[in-house]
């Protein structure tokens, strides 16, 4: 799980495609890309602050480091920050060269390849490169950890990635590993939040979030605040309340919005700290899709065709894929990464004690849940949004998103959708295929256009 | 001696068949399991047959609907012959591994044969956590209610340790077949160890004690060709190498004295307590596992795949060390540098062969094999 704030990628020139239209994203994002900058300037200060970093990887834990005052990095973030701006290329040929094949999860060897390129220039003793990007250089020099913390929904690959990087520091760094396994969802009583195993699974991942305060406590030397928590909490589940209501004024057509809009709001309800930042920016969020409801106007222009986004996001590529959407009129409405994820039960949280309610939201990440229970919640968004077929990202490194596409699939066409399968990766651009995704995507579109002149 | 082998090979050749035999022959329940890491005694002590479900030889077809072809031979194969019906046999499916591709073949497995039980039981993959052992016991504990509820009867802790006992047998003898082989006092190919070992994951335990019981005094005391170079394999998690990958080995002027192998020496390296609650002592079991052959799916924070190896390859008198690794295979492709690190620092000679369901390019893989041989054996002489 992870998140960008701005893309750049989407002002290159590329062949026209379609009508040559691009997406109207909202500006009330703009302010995402702000905050962005302020929190990994605010990390890189944060050794002089005498502030003691974590290193995390996976679900949004940061409230309980927020609550207790140490600053965080979140490696998903860095690879999706590093992909985002074109840097992935030099960390992964670093992984490479160290012996990590390119079918292993890109955003693991991204991290760790660049993670290599600090360790090197540490053990060289030289300073930095002439900087292209003054910025992107201050945010590349990212503190290193005191403590490493791995709390990564269902997938193994996630959990392993944490195991090298403990290794890469020697083992020095004191690391805790969280386990939220995956809700199967196969006993008689089993469904959407409710059933023995989801009672059980909360406290099970609620229990080693308490242990994980423990955890911080001992190695920081100070108690954890738990009145702080909750505190930081109330503003996490507002933006969250305000994001989801944003997020279902989206059922009007045109739709104000479209899932690349929700792709770059991921950061505010991923890792950026629960203050008033993040409740303003959905406030700014929601009175845009207003107006634009209220004047009629679309995330894409002339608004035919509503989709939905299925499988992990190619960070390379947010802007690129924005705007190839928008240029056969296609909006993207909805996607299982940002409208299944981030908090996205805001209401399981009580102020008063939130711990529970937090695990749940962690339990219930777009991937962790078994097929059916998960593909019954995809059918039910698609038909909520009204969404015409579905494009399934098939991210080569990221068989966390790639599992049951298949199944997801199947169901569409089952429910009268159409579904078109894609070849990309979440940041290795190499396995990105533009021809495939033309020719799929106006197949596409020309099957929709028959459909209803038939009906 | 070769009729035993011959049998054991069969069986390794066609696991599912042997099920479906046994099942005419005992009208008796087959369980599947999913390796690495589910202990079959329970499912025996219910009174089944447990089966590892394997690889098979076939290109994959069918499956191609359900599954990409990046994902793991294993994976990729088992889907595929979950759709050709080949699962037909099985009476239930126990389940609970941590990789990420078998947990979405779990669920492929689940909407193409709605019928199959799936004992669906996620074991902890922190083996170092405080909560490890709680948390191991109240797997299998509830795995326990589950099988009883499968075969409508509850199941004795008397049975759980007999069954226990059986398999620790099964192993032990298994382990003097390697003790045997790294003394240099018996002969046995890869192949055929891995013949051995592939055979214990489908045939009835008892059935299988009783032939291990002839093979290991039997097998004629003989070594291996002095000057053959030995080798060490490693890897290779879920399924088993193909065979002609390992007789390329012994084809190259080498002998295998010892492996990690989890068709091999990771399946027998380590017993269960046979006194005590039998719960207590399968979770000990599991948990204590990476203590011994450490896995990359259950990286323990204190101990390290090369560091075993490097204590293995030279305890074996190996004089190099072939990785087998399964294309795609995410924990192997992870902790593969750090293995490669420890073996270059040290400079022991090592060999990556990396191996894919369908077919591989077996000349030029020979090639490989042949210069490694020459490496090794030159590395020796100096
Ligand atoms: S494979 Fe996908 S879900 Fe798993 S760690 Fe990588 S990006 Fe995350
Ligand atoms: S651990 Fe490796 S071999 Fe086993 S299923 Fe996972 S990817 Fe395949």
């Amino acid at each position: 799980m992870q998140m960008v704030a701005e893309t750049q990628e989407r002002s290159k020139a590329g062949p026209v495609f379609g009508n040559g239209e691009r997406a109207n994203r909202l500006k009330a994002t703009r302010f995402g890309g702000k905050l962005v900058n302020d929190y990994w300037e605010s990390l890189f200060a944060a050794k002089e602050q005498g502030k003691k970093v974590v290193w995390y990887n996976g679900t949004y834990i940061p409230p309980f480091f927020h609550a207790h005052d140490v600053a965080w990095v979140h490696g998903e973030a860095w690879s999706a920050m590093l992909s985002a701006k074109h840097r992935e290329v030099t960390a992964q040929a670093r992984g490479d060269q160290k012996g990590y094949d390119r079918e292993l999860c890109s955003y693991a060897r991204t991290h760790i390849g660049q993670l290599l390129i600090e360790l090197d220039k540490v053990k060289s003793g030289t300073s930095d490169m002439a900087p292209d990007d003054p910025r992107i250089e201050t945010l590349l020099k990212l503190p290193p950890p005191d403590m490493i913390i791995n709390a990564y929904p269902y997938c193994s690959s996630g959990q392993q990635w944490d195991d090298i990087t403990y290794r890469l520091f020697g083992k020095k760094v004191p690391m805790m590993t969280i386990s939220i396994p995956l809700l199967w969802g196969g006993r008689p009583d089993a469904g959407y939040l409710r059933g023995e195993e989801w009672h059980e699974r909360s406290r099970y991942v609620a229990d080693q979030l308490v242990a994980m305060t423990k955890f911080m406590e001992e190695h920081t030397g100070r108690k954890f605040d738990f009145d702080r928590l909750s505190e930081v909490m109330g503003y996490i589940k507002k933006a969250a309340q305000l994001r989801l209501e944003a997020m279902d004024l989206c059922t009007a057509q045109p739709s104000p919005a479209s899932f690349f809009d929700w792709i770059v709001s991921i950061a505010p309800v991923n890792f950026l700290p629960g203050d008033q930042n993040i409740v303003t920016y959905f406030e700014g969020v929601l009175a845009e899709c207003k107006e634009r409801i209220a004047r009629g106007e679309g995330a894409v222009k002339d608004e035919k065709y509503r989709l939905f986004f299925d499988g992990m996001m190619n960070w390379n590529k947010v802007g690129w894929l924005a705007d190839k959407f928008a240029a056969v009129n296609a909006c993207v409405v909805a996607g299982r990464y940002t409208h299944m994820s981030f908090w996205q039960e805001p209401e399981l949280i009580d102020l008063e004690n939130p711990v529970l309610g937090m695990a749940q939201n962690y339990l219930i990440c777009p991937n962790n849940h078994g097929a059916p229970i998960m593909i019954g919640e995809i059918e039910r968004i698609c038909d909520k949004f009204k969404i015409d077929g579905m494009v399934m990202h098939a991210a080569r490194t990221c068989r966390g998103m790639t599992n049951s596409q298949f199944l997801i699939a199947d169901s569409a066409k089952r429910h009268g959708r159409q579904a078109l399968f894609f070849e990309g990766d979440v940041a290795d651009e190499s396995f990105y295929k533009d021809e495939l995704l033309n020719v799929r995507l106006e197949a596409m579109v020309e099957a929709l256009d028959a459909k209803a002149r038939a009906a | 001696m070769d009729e035993i082998l011959a049998t054991m090979a069969a069986v390794a050749a066609d696991p599912l068949g042997y099920a479906r035999q046994w099942k005419q022959e005992t009208q008796g329940r087959v369980i599947g399991l999913f390796p690495m890491h589910f202990p079959g005694e329970l499912a025996h002590a219910a009174g089944a047959l447990p089966v590892i479900l394997q690889e098979d030889d076939e290109p994959v077809t069918v499956g191609q609907a359900q599954v990409f072809n990046f994902y793991c031979g294993y994976n990729r194969s088992i889907i595929d012959q979950a759709l050709r019906g080949e699962f037909e046999v099985l009476d239930a499916i126990l389940f609970g591994d941590h990789c990420v591709q078998l947990l979405g073949t779990a669920d492929v497995i689940r909407a193409s044969l709605p019928k199959l039980p799936i004992l669906f039981n996620q074991l902890c993959s922190i083996l170092d956590a405080e909560w490890a052992k709680a948390e191991t016991t109240r797997t299998f504990s509830q795995l326990w209610k589950e099988l009883e509820a499968l075969i409508g009867q509850p199941i004795t802790p008397t049975q759980v340790q007999a069954s226990i006992r059986l398999f620790n047998r099964n192993r032990a003898l298994i382990r003097q077949l390697y003790d045997l082989r790294r003394a240099g006092q018996i002969a046995l190919t890869g192949r055929q160890m891995q013949d051995v070992v592939k055979s214990s994951m489908v045939m009835d335990r008892a059935q299988h004690t009783a032939l291990l019981e002839k093979l290991v005094p039997g097998l004629e005391r003989r070594g291996p060709p002095a000057d053959a170079v030995r080798v060490f394999l490693s890897g290779h998690l879920c399924h088993a190498p193909k065979l002609p990958v390992l007789d390329l080995v012994e084809e190259c002027g080498g002998v295998v004295v010892d492996d990690d192998l989890y068709h091999g020496f990771r399946f027998v390296f380590w017993d269960v307590a046979e006194t005590g609650d039998p719960v207590e002592a399968l979770a000990d079991w599991y948990q204590l596992r990476s203590t011994k052959v450490p896995c990359p799916t259950r990286a323990v924070k204190s101990l390290d795949w090369e560091d075993y190896l490097l204590r293995n390859v030279r305890a074996s008198g190996a004089q190099g060390l072939i990785v087998l690794m399964a294309k795609f295979c995410e924990p192997h492709m992870y902790f593969y540098p750090e293995i490669k690190d420890a073996f270059d620092r040290n400079g022991i000679p090592h060999l990556l062969v990396e191996t894919e369901h369908e077919e591989m390019p077996m000349e030029a893989l020979k090639t490989r094999v042949e210069t490694f041989i020459e490496i090794a054996r030159r590395r020796m002489a100096a």
